[in-house]
């Protein structure tokens, strides 16, 4: 530190006492704005959660179990978390087995523009938002969509494939949908990772398998780990893909919150359906972290 | 290096070469395609292309729920970028400058709108308006007001990491110097603060503009007849039809987004923000 700023310090902080109050004041609006915009919201939808559902009425009256109770106890509604968790659980993997070269590539390219092309090149698509490359795959994977009519133009195929409302579909549109958040979560940690680890690994006879999987990997665990849950999370509550790819039989949670939230308008069990998912994947969070931690150590 | 060459490391090079380009062609295929699709000069979806024309740019343009839908995006994006610069910029210089024990804390609770899943959010923001406006009488639910009070909130957290992230990386001395030579703490803030973040209010504004235009899972419990924003526009189309129309409204989405990420990466690099 240079003495200009260690003769400023004193005089700063008398300054800092004089505006004190206002300076306290500034983080109050968006306080305020968060306070009235998410945390009543969410704090009404809990006791709505708890309500007795009236057709005839919205007030929350009454205190049940029942709403959890009807989600756990008929099997169709199990079946629509297990239908979540699986999908969530695949694209998550796919993202890793997609998202982990990808990043591998952004770190060690040794062109800065290669590095700045593929960085943007996954950020992009990030910011087009989901409702624009949803129509992307369904463009693609239509009954006449461009994968179809080039199979069917090639003699592939003597009629189109169903591709659209099925689990592929909801998959292929859900990696891509999510991709961008495991690559750039990976590069940001696998950019710290110094790569003379891996060289010394080389220089003493590792082969590049055994350097990446024993030396590379765990290395960077944490950021694996912090890019898996991310994706997880979004992908239990992903609403477009499921509702556009995979159909109207195709049931995960998300799009099921709003079915009952603005279509039936069964507000409590609307609300124990949204707080059972945000349970599911608090649940499933620590399950993971725990057995991560186990296995790789403290994070 | 070289004389560590073996087959082995060829084959491993291929094989992490390969995924990565699979991921790249992943997220820019899906982009492409619509793109492309929507110069198509059939009515259908056909391969190889007839032709290629422009008719459906016009053709969505005249279509009220497209023009309306854009026209709307860009109203709400516009006020949910000023509320969230003018509630999130004072939040920032907070958050930049104290070193108060309930610090992390507001910041948790800023960044909330970020970590509450949409869907979740969405929907208790929903039942909020709805028993307002039982208790009150006063209609925000599926107006034009409610469409930006939920826009605000999620362009909140990134308006503050934004500019935080500006703030906390400019030289804190020139401040200093102005207040040592007796400059009140608001012009300092005035001539010397605010020049030096502008780049990240800039950045962070149209950044929160972006996120609020693209948002689907918050607007979809708040848009009403005559509040339907581009995105929502979309995906109800989409139920329905996959056509030439269809990728048109996405493509001047795309750019859209595409020019307003041009402009911000000359305040902002783009690859700091995340």
């Amino acid at each position: 530190m240079t003495s200009v700023s260690t003769m400023a310090m004193p005089s700063g902080s008398r300054t800092r006492r004089h505006v004190k109050l206002p300076f306290g004041a500034l983080p109050i609006p968006s306080l305020l704005l968060v306070a009235f915009g998410l945390i009543l919201p969410l704090l009404l939808m809990a006791r709505y959660s708890l309500a007795v559902y009236n057709p005839a009425d919205i007030i929350a009256e009454g205190l049940t179990l029942e709403n959890y109770l009807k989600f756990f106890t008929d099997p169709f509604y199990r079946e629509v978390l297990g239908r979540t968790v699986w999908v969530a659980a695949l694209t998550t993997l796919f993202c890793l087995v997609l998202g982990i070269p990808a990043a591998y590539v952004i770190s060690r390219t040794k062109s800065p523009v290669l590095r700045t092309v593929l960085i943007l090149g996954s950020i992009i698509p990030l910011l087009m938002g989901n409702a624009v490359r949803v129509a992307g795959w369904m463009v693609l994977l239509a009954d006449r969509g461009l994968v179809n009519e080039t199979l069917l133009v090639l003699n592939v195929v003597d009629a189109p494939v169903r591709i659209m409302y099925t689990l592929t579909a909801v998959l292929l549109s859900l990696v891509a949908v999510l991709l961008p958040f495991m690559i750039i979560t990976l590069q940001s940690v696998f950019d710290r990772i110094d790569g003379a680890y891996e060289e010394a690994a080389a220089t003493l006879g590792a082969p590049p398998w055994t350097a990446f999987f024993r030396i590379f990997v765990p290395l960077s665990m944490p950021g694996i780990f912090s890019g898996g849950l991310l994706v997880f999370i979004l992908s239990m509550n992903a609403y477009a893909s499921p509702v556009l790819l995979g159909g109207p039989t195709f049931h995960m949670m998300a799009p099921m919150v709003y079915e009952q939230a603005v279509k039936v308008f069964n507000w409590p069990f609307a609300a124990s359906l949204a707080f059972v998912l945000m349970f599911a994947t608090l649940v499933l969070t620590v399950v993971s972290s725990v057995v991560l931690q186990k296995k790789y150590g403290r994070m | 290096m070289t004389f560590l060459t073996r087959s082995g490391d060829k084959i491993f090079h291929i094989a992490i070469i390969g995924l990565a380009a699979l991921a790249f062609l992943e997220l820019i295929v899906p982009l492409a395609s619509v793109i492309w699709v929507s110069f198509f000069e059939n009515k259908i979806i056909n391969f190889p292309p007839k032709g290629y024309t422009l008719d459906w740019y016009a053709n969505a343009w005249n279509m009220p729920r497209f023009r309306e839908g854009f026209l709307m995006s860009l109203k709400v994006g516009f006020v949910a970028t000023m509320v969230s610069m003018l509630v999130g910029v004072p939040a920032a210089i907070f958050l930049a400058r104290t070193q108060f024990w309930g610090r992390e804390m507001i910041q948790t609770i800023l960044l909330g709108p970020l970590i509450v899943p949409g869907i979740v959010a969405g929907s208790a923001l929903f039942m909020f308006l709805i028993g307002f406006e039982v208790a009150t009488g006063v209609q925000i639910a599926q107006t034009f007001a409610g469409l930006c009070l939920a826009h605000s909130l999620i362009a909140l957290p990134w308006t503050i990491r934004l500019v935080t992230a500006s703030l906390v990386g400019m030289d804190r001395q020139v401040e200093e110097a102005a207040l040592t030579l007796g400059a009140r703490p608001f012009t300092v803030f005035r001539r010397i603060t605010l020049p030096a973040i502008r780049p990240g209010i800039f950045a962070g504004g149209l950044f929160a503009f972006v996120i609020s235009f693209v948002d689907l899972e918050k607007s979809l419990f708040l848009v009403g007849p005559g509040s339907t924003t581009l995105p929502i526009a979309i995906i109800n189309y989409l139920e329905w039809s996959i056509d030439p129309t269809i990728a048109a409204v996405a493509t001047v989405q795309i750019a859209a987004i595409t020019l307003v990420m041009v402009v911000t990466d000359r305040f902002f690099k783009l690859t700091r923000a995340f």
